[in-house]
């Protein structure tokens, strides 16, 4: 599953940990997900999508 | 591609980092005085107890306490799972625990056949179950380092 988690995290001038603080997750948790080794759980992918402001499918996308 | 290279260097420095989480601190305060107690109850045992003692309620309670401290490590064990709120870390520990499984199925299975069928073989110790199974503990360490790269865990 690709994601725009970077890029969306570039935007705001967010480092890692200053996502996964908010996330309430670890920084390499964050990490993980940014580069593809991991998919998120679906309350955990809500929790990203609520935090941008965004729909899940905006943030997740299929390969 | 100066903020390409923040980003990489936030995915090493993420790689790089220890796991601070509150549940492996608290797994970490859990096994310490446990594995004391489990080294102290067999050098107690060991001392105690003669290899031909006849078995009586003190030997056979003596040779059980470093039991309850292995009891003791698979209870902190499960805790941890427990207690890691964040679903990555758990998932790494998971791995870890799945791989230690394997390679411990795998060592006993293929010692007892050979037990079984060379007199040559020398019989493994049961108690050596979990050892093992704790070496095996550090190869789903090297699985999640090379599977996910910058896969932390204990």
């Amino acid at each position: 599953m690709n994601n725009r988690l970077k890029v969306l995290r570039a935007e705001r001038g967010w480092s890692q940990q200053d996502l996964a603080t908010r996330l309430e997750v670890s920084r390499q948790s964050v990490n993980a997900i940014e580069t593809g080794r991991y998919d998120p759980s679906l309350p955990l992918a809500f929790r990203i999508a609520d935090l941008f402001g965004m729909a899940i499918e905006d943030i997740f996308q299929r390969d | 591609m100066t903020s390409w290279l923040y980003i990489k260097e936030q995915e090493i420095a993420a790689m790089a980092s220890p796991p601070k989480n509150p549940a492996y601190l608290r797994y970490a305060k859990r096994m310490l005085p446990l594995s004391v107690l489990y080294v102290a109850a067999i050098a107690l045992a060991t001392r105690l107890v003669p290899d031909n003692a006849p078995a009586s309620a003190t030997t056979v309670g003596l040779a059980l306490l470093p039991g309850f401290a292995v009891l003791g490590w698979i209870w902190a064990m499960g805790r941890l799972l427990v207690e890691l709120q964040d679903e990555y870390l758990r998932m790494l520990e998971v791995r870890k625990f799945l791989v230690a499984t394997g390679v411990t199925l795998a060592v006993c299975s293929v010692w007892g056949i050979l037990e079984l069928f060379s007199p040559f073989v020398p019989r493994m110790p049961v108690f050596l179950v979990f050892p093992l199974w704790a070496l095996g503990l550090f190869v789903g360490v090297v699985v999640n380092r090379f599977s996910q790269g910058g896969g932390q865990g204990l």
